[in-house]
């Protein structure tokens, strides 16, 4: 079973720092797929169950410019 | 309807710290919502720290300038009581604009709202009778000054009104004996005023041992105070402009003017807390991590259920709360807030008292100095006072408290102590700058290592 967690991403500013949230995003455990979005300011994280998403927001990658928020979370 | 990333109810310090430190973290991106009535700053720059710091050094100047303290300095002082106050009221109004409102016009993506707001649901409030939906929210709607109920208490000041003074009272009675109506009896007693305080309970202050409490005290006597501590007053007479207090053991007569600072209460009345799922008692109950018991909703300062009602520490909690709501985890440890009376002497402190740890039933050693033993003190004419420090068994500083000139501007020191849990080896360490009154807390500490009164200045 896999889920989505939609995180509302701050801090972006151009297409570098979308493909460096998404980088960063992919260091935890369980994350299959990153979709940002720098327009939108919103990532999409489909993930295992096993991944928590208070985790992704504790990532390095949130310790710096970019912060984020859990805004959802569906299973697929 | 409009949406929200963050509404703050509140634009007082912990607000408009909040909504600041969301806008910096976010690089101006997070929609914030800054709601509040009255003059944006709130309490502390209004009608808080600011003024009553400005009328207090006044007074100071002026007691100082009527009667220097060194020999062969004489001087004559006046006073037009009410051109300071118009004075006072412009510095307000300067910093105001200084501090609060100008910044604002920094940030783009922070919507000033005036108006009272009350929840309609758990992510959606009202104001003006216009609903807005917000993400996050936090509420740092401060608190106001509590009145107590006695008959003939109509014609009064607070804390909150006493800038609108313009005629200094002959004879004033200020009702309450907390640190603000302590400041406030010490600035008009300097002005020349006759003041008296009068409270219901036997002691002034909370939270300070008996011995920081009697020096205060023998302080503000020598200033010229009147105490009436323990008395059970139940009428206030007022009969051709003069007020009497009546009281079970008597009648207290021809007051000018009255200050009632018995204390300050959350403002939370009008919010529908329940409507937001939100608890609260006598206060709004959060988590250490300044959540409610709605996890959307944080609050911070004065509103929140907590015994301290300091700017500083609203303007942290605004700060910590917005952390957290990025994915933080941040608490504050009350042992390393610091808070200062600002009378003359100062009293400043930090960390436990003794009867703190007394309580908790935790072990310690304590050093208490007096201030005669401080060079600096003895040249600044200040006989009354003492540092006091508390350690732990294992010589780790917990608690320090000091009635001095100017302490409020050297507890940090002591903040830093305990914050990084330094011992009176590492305070005895450091050399400190002499002659200051600052050096009172490093002598107290060597008085853990050796008779104080062997040694000569600016050893370890």
């Amino acid at each position: 079973m896999t889920k989505t967690i939609e995180l509302r991403v701050y801090g972006m500013t151009c297409d570098d720092c979308a493909k460096h949230v998404s980088s960063g995003l992919k260091n935890l455990n369980g994350v299959k797929e990153v979709s940002v979005s720098l327009k939108d300011g919103i990532a999409h994280i489909r993930a295992t169950d096993t991944a928590n998403s208070n985790d992704l927001i504790k990532l390095d990658v949130f310790k710096g410019q970019y912060r984020a928020q859990v805004r959802s979370v569906k299973n697929d | 309807m409009t949406e929200y990333d963050l509404a703050i109810i509140g634009w007082g310090a912990a607000g408009f710290a909040a909504a600041i430190k969301a806008s910096e973290l976010t690089s101006n991106q997070m929609k914030i919502a800054l709601i509040g009535t009255g003059e944006l700053g709130g309490t502390c720059v209004n009608v808080g720290c600011v003024p009553s710091k400005f009328l207090i050094e006044a007074s100071k100047n002026y007691k100082e300038a009527k009667s220097p303290a060194y020999a062969g300095i004489t001087s004559s002082a006046t006073l037009d009581f009410s051109e300071f106050m118009e004075s006072l009221n412009q510095f307000v109004s300067g910093e105001r604009e200084t501090k609060y409102t100008s910044v604002m016009k920094n940030f783009e993506n922070i919507d000033l709202i005036e108006g009272l707001a009350k929840f309609i649901d758990n992510d959606t409030i009202s104001v003006n009778n216009t609903e807005l939906k917000a993400t996050n929210f936090i509420i740092a709607t401060g608190s106001r000054t509590f009145i107590p109920e006695v008959r003939g208490l109509t014609d009064y000041y607070t804390s909150d009104t006493v800038w609108k003074m313009r005629k200094l009272p002959g004879k004033l009675a200020v009702i309450g004996s907390g640190e603000v109506a302590l400041e406030l009896a010490y600035a008009f007693s300097n002005f020349g005023s006759e003041v008296h305080i009068f409270n219901r309970s036997n002691r002034i202050l909370k939270g300070f041992d008996d011995d920081v409490n009697s020096q205060l005290m023998a302080a503000l006597k020598s200033n010229g105070i009147v105490f009436h501590l323990g008395v059970n007053f139940y009428e206030i007479k007022n009969e051709e402009g003069k007020k009497d207090i009546v009281t079970w053991t008597g009648t207290f007569g021809d007051f000018d003017e009255i200050i009632v600072a018995t204390g300050r209460m959350p403002n939370i009345d009008g919010l529908d807390l329940r409507a937001g799922g939100i608890t609260a008692d006598n206060g709004i109950v959060v988590n250490p991590d300044f959540r409610t018991t709605n996890p959307k909703i944080y609050a911070a300062g004065d509103c929140v259920r907590q015994s301290l009602k300091l700017e500083t520490l609203a303007g942290k909690e605004g700060v910590i709360a917005v952390e957290n709501i990025l994915g933080g985890d941040r608490r504050i440890n009350m042992q390393e807030v610091p808070w200062v009376v600002f009378t003359e002497p100062n009293v400043a402190s930090v960390g436990y008292t003794e009867a703190e740890l007394k309580k908790k039933h935790i072990e310690y050693d304590v050093r208490t100095v007096e201030l005669k033993n401080v060079v600096k003190a003895n040249i600044l004419n200040s006989y009354t006072g003492i540092a006091k420090i508390i350690s732990g068994k294992d010589k780790k500083i917990l608690g320090i408290h000091v009635i001095a000139p100017m302490a409020a501007e050297f507890i940090t020191e002591g903040v830093y102590l305990i914050k990084n849990g330094l011992t009176y080896d590492d305070l005895i360490d450091t050399i400190h700058v002499f002659p200051t009154v600052a050096e009172s807390i490093k002598i107290t500490g060597q008085a853990f290592i050796r008779d104080i009164s062997k040694m000569s200045c600016c050893m370890d």
